[in-house]
């Protein structure tokens, strides 16, 4: 066997050995008493985007597609939702105090703003998640008025 | 077989934490960048650091009296490298001040006040830390410091100041909404801007030492 061979031969063997290794899932059936869906009335169409555009690195509950088990990209993958619900968890809002909830509020609105999330590593492969204007301006001006209605 | 597998999993890592590797090594070269600014722009600043001497003699003189002293000085040097559009001298400062944030000694706040000195410091380390991480990225950075502004503002009606402070505004910053800063000067620079509107904003109030 050429030498060409057994390096192909090696990769094969390891990209499928690495399958055997998962990282743990980002799942959760039910919505805590935390969620901001239970803190804030949230209209539906801001809801609907939320869901499809945000909850699957900020919130406690992914919705992974099927590829997601094709390692190495799912270590990728939980990688950054573990850094995404650091930053901002939606299914813990209601824990924040007001000073953080007002700010996040800020922030995700300068965040969607600036076309700085979703991030675009994320929407290459979730075409789904892409804000169109009409969703950015209805989430910049629910945002807006959150973050003044917190006191 | 397992040495490429390790391999494959550094990697990995390094892939996803290219951002923030970056972003600190080019803050390493430049973290000499606070003091100089600080001289040049906040001169009333300078003098504060004398009154609270870092290390331990420091915290043990807290001990009986806890200043915001330090945090206020951090904040000043923080606010100087933005006004000077310089993102790596505010990334560094970023990250002074939440090292400063990180020392308070708990022990040196009056009961009744610790609650909220936490939601507050809570918060302003996540400014600083975001601030710390965001080299390249200065309207970011320029975002958390409105926020840090607030958090300020909440820390002087709290504690007091021992440096007199003049409390500024911006109308434009934040989609209109305005945002605070604070100076150790009177004269208007503003940090939210930089050298693109530099003397816009107006003192709000002129906080006392005491």
């Amino acid at each position: 066997m050429s030498l060409k061979k057994k390096i192909i031969l090696g990769l094969a063997v390891i990209l499928i050995g690495i399958q055997f290794f998962q990282p743990l899932r980002n799942l959760s059936d039910e919505m805590p008493a935390t969620h901001i869906e239970r803190v804030y009335p949230v209209p539906q169409n801001v809801k609907a985007i939320l869901v499809q555009s945000c909850y699957d690195c900020h919130s406690n509950n992914t919705s992974y597609p099927w590829y997601s088990r094709i390692q190495p990209g799912a270590w990728y993958m939980a990688e950054h939702i573990k850094k995404g619900k650091e930053e901002l968890n939606f299914s813990e809002f209601g824990e924040y105090s007001a000073r953080r909830q007002r700010n996040k509020f800020r922030a995700m609105a300068g965040q969607v703003k600036d076309e700085e999330m979703p991030l675009s590593s994320y929407t290459l492969i979730h075409r789904n998640a892409v804000l169109s204007q009409e969703d950015k301006q209805v989430l910049m001006e629910w945002f807006s008025m959150m973050e003044d209605g917190i006191k | 077989m397992a040495v490429i597998m390790a391999f494959i999993t550094v990697s990995c890592n390094q892939a996803s934490n290219k951002n923030e590797q970056s972003s600190n090594d080019t803050t390493v070269v430049s973290q000499e960048h606070p003091a100089s600014h600080s001289k040049k722009n906040d001169t009333v600043a300078v003098p504060a650091v004398s009154e609270t001497p870092n290390g331990q003699d420091a915290a043990k003189e807290e001990a009986k009296n806890f200043s915001i002293a330090p945090i206020v000085t951090d904040y000043l040097s923080l606010k100087n490298a933005l006004v000077s559009d310089d993102d790596k001298a505010a990334a560094s400062a970023g990250k002074k001040l939440l090292a400063t944030l990180n020392k308070v000694d708990m022990k040196t706040i009056p009961a009744d006040k610790h609650k909220k000195y936490m939601d507050i410091a809570d918060d302003a380390k996540e400014h600083a830390e975001h601030i710390g991480e965001n080299v390249g990225n200065i309207h970011h950075q320029r975002e958390h410091l409105a926020s840090l502004g607030e958090d300020l503002k909440d820390l002087i009606d709290l504690f007091g100041t021992s440096q007199t402070l003049y409390q500024d505004h911006c109308p434009m910053f934040n989609d209109g909404k305005g945002a605070v800063w604070f100076s150790a000067n009177k004269e208007i620079k503003n940090p939210y801007y930089g050298a693109e509107m530099l003397t816009c904003g107006k003192v709000e109030k002129t906080i006392n030492g005491k």
